[in-house]
C-alpha cells in the first residue's frame, strides 16, 4: 500500500511515498543515501542505527518510516559540521576512540544525546549513555574517555 | 501479506480496526524484530496493521482525582521511567528495559498487547493492582491487567479493541522491592524479576504484596500467600517465612532452568521479608536498581 509521509531529515523535508512499514533506515540509506548509518544487528540491539528522532535517541532499523510522520530526523550526516557535533567527532580522533569504526556513528550520536541533556556525566552516566551501543573492537574505554574529552573540550556548547 | 494504515486520530484508529481487523504497531521494538525480513526489505505481517504514532490522544500520563495515574498506551518507557507521578516499581521496570534507543520507542501498550512472560512492566503493574482501558466503537470497557493477560502471548483483546491506557490504583508502602535479573544491564531480556511491597504500621503487617515475572506463561502473584502475611506482626515473619515461602514457590511454574528461578524468587522474597523483620530502614530495600 502507498502512502506519502513527509517528515524532516537533517533540515531537509521529506517525502517519502511508498510502503509505510518501510525501515526508516532502509529509507535513510537507500533512497537519501546517507550511508553513516549503519546496520548492524537489524532488531534494535547494537545501536549501529542510531539517529535521533525529535531529539530522542533511537534504532532507526526498528522504526517504520509511517511512525515519523512530522518528525525531526538527524543523522552522523547532519550533525557532523554542527559545532556540537564536530566537538565530539575531534574528541573521538583525538581520544583514539576509533579502529574499525563501524559503531562510531551510533556512538557520535548517543554522546551527542547525552551530553545534550547532560552536559557533564560522570563515567557511569557515559557507560549508560552509550549501554545500547555496541563496538566490538575498543573495549569502550577509550569512547568513553572521548566523550568525557568533548564533555570536557565543549563547555559552554553544552550548557 | 495485509494493508499498512497510517491513522492520526482515535477515532479512525477504532474504525480501522473495527473494519479492516487493522493490528496497532507502535514502537516497532516487538513487532519490527518478529517480522523483520533483513536489509532493505520492509517486514511483512500476515494480518493488515495501523502504525498508531501519531495518534496524540494516546499518549501521556496524568494523575485522576482520586490519585490514581493513567498512563496512556502510547506512552514510553523512558517518559514512564521519568515521571514522578507513576509509582517507583513501575519506574524501576520502564528504566530497565533495553537501552536508551529502546525506552524511547518502545509504549507501555505494546509491552502489554504483546504479553510476554517476560515483558518488564506487566510484572509490577499486576502487583499494583492495575487496571487496562480497552476502546472501541462501541465504547469503554476496564479491566484488571491480571486478568487481561491470560498467558503467554495472549490477552482478553477483543477484535474491535485497542488498548487505550493503564490505571494504577494509588498506594502507600513502608518498604518496596524491585530486582530485575539479565545477562547484562542493557539490552537483556528479563531472566527472572520480582516486585513486592509492604505497608506496616505498628509492627503489624497491613498489606503485603509480591509479583514475579519470568516464573510462569504470564506474571505470577498469590494472594493466598500475600494473606498468610498479612494482619500478622513483623515479628512473626521468621516463623511465618516458611509456609510463605512454600505457598509462593507452588504459585509460580518456571519453564526453564526451573530450579534456578525457583531457588532465585525464594531469596528474593526471604531477603525482603528478612530485611523488613529485623527492623531495615523504612523505604526501598536493597537498593534497587540504578
Amino acid at each position: 500500500m502507498l502512502s506519502e509521509i513527509v517528515f524532516y531529515v537533517n533540515d531537509s523535508k521529506v517525502s517519502f511515498i511508498g510502503d509505510p512499514l518501510t525501515r526508516l533506515i532502509d529509507v535513510l540509506r537507500e533512497d537519501l543515501h546517507l550511508t553513516g548509518v549503519k546496520e548492524g544487528c537489524g532488531e534494535g540491539e547494537c545501536g549501529a542505527c542510531s539517529v535521533l528522532k525529535d531529539g530522542k535517541l533511537v534504532t532507526s532499523c526498528i522504526i517504520p518510516v509511517g511512525a515519523v510522520s512530522g518528525s525531526r530526523i538527524y543523522t552522523i550526516e547532519g550533525i557532523r559540521d554542527t559545532e556540537k557535533g564536530r566537538c565530539i567527532i575531534d574528541a573521538f580522533a583525538e581520544g583514539g576512540a576509533v579502529q574499525c569504526g563501524f559503531c562510531i556513528p551510533g556512538m557520535v550520536m548517543a554522546a551527542y544525546a547525552l551530553l545534550s541533556s547532560n552536559p557533564h556525566p560522570t563515567e557511569t552516566e557515559i557507560r549508560k549513555g552509550i549501554s545500547g551501543n555496541i563496538c566490538r573492537c575498543t573495549g569502550y574505554d577509550l569512547i568513553v574517555e572521548s566523550i568525557r574529552l568533548a564533555s570536557e573540550k565543549g563547555g559552554d556548547l553544552w550548557a | 501479506m495485509g494493508m499498512t494504515y497510517v491513522p492520526t486520530t482515535l477515532s479512525e484508529a477504532l474504525h480501522l480496526r473495527a473494519e479492516k481487523g487493522a493490528r496497532p504497531l507502535a514502537g516497532g521494538s516487538d513487532m519490527m524484530v518478529q517480522s523483520k525480513r533483513g536489509i532493505a526489505l520492509a517486514p511483512e505481517f500476515p494480518y493488515p496493521v495501523m502504525i498508531i504514532t501519531s495518534i496524540d490522544e494516546l499518549r501521556g500520563i496524568r494523575v485522576l482525582d482520586d490519585g490514581s495515574v493513567e498512563i496512556g498506551a502510547l506512552t514510553t518507557a523512558a517518559e514512564i521511567a521519568a515521571s514522578e507521578d507513576v509509582p517507583w516499581h513501575v519506574r524501576m521496570a520502564a528504566s530497565g528495559m533495553g537501552a536508551i534507543a529502546l525506552r524511547n520507542s518502545a509504549t507501555i501498550g505494546g509491552n502489554i498487547g504483546n504479553a510476554s512472560p517476560k515483558g518488564d512492566l506487566p510484572q509490577p503493574l499486576i502487583m499494583l493492582d492495575a487496571s487496562v482501558v480497552l476502546s472501541s466503537i462501541h465504547g469503554e470497557r476496564r479491566m484488571l491487567l491480571d486478568d487481561f493477560i491470560l498467558g503467554s502471548k495472549r490477552t482478553a483483546l477483543s477484535d474491535d479493541e485497542i488498548i487505550r491506557s493503564v490505571i494504577i490504583p494509588p498506594h502507600d508502602f513502608t518498604y518496596s522491592f524491585y530486582r530485575k535479573i539479565g545477562m547484562r544491564k542493557a539490552n537483556a531480556i528479563s531472566k527472572l524479576s520480582l516486585s513486592a511491597a509492604a505497608l506496616v504500621k505498628d509492627g503489624e503487617i497491613l498489606d503485603f504484596r509480591a509479583s514475579s515475572g519470568a516464573a510462569g506463561p504470564k506474571v505470577i502473584r498469590s494472594q493466598d500467600a500475600e494473606k498468610m502475611l498479612e494482619g500478622h506482626m513483623v515479628s512473626e515473619i521468621p516463623e511465618l517465612l516458611p509456609a510463605f515461602l512454600e505457598a509462593w514457590n507452588n504459585a509460580i511454574s518456571p519453564h526453564a532452568m526451573p530450579l534456578y528461578r525457583r531457588n532465585t524468587t525464594k531469596r528474593m522474597l526471604s531477603f525482603f521479608l528478612s530485611e523488613i523483620s529485623s527492623g531495615a530502614e523504612e523505604g526501598i530495600i536493597g537498593g534497587g536498581e540504578e
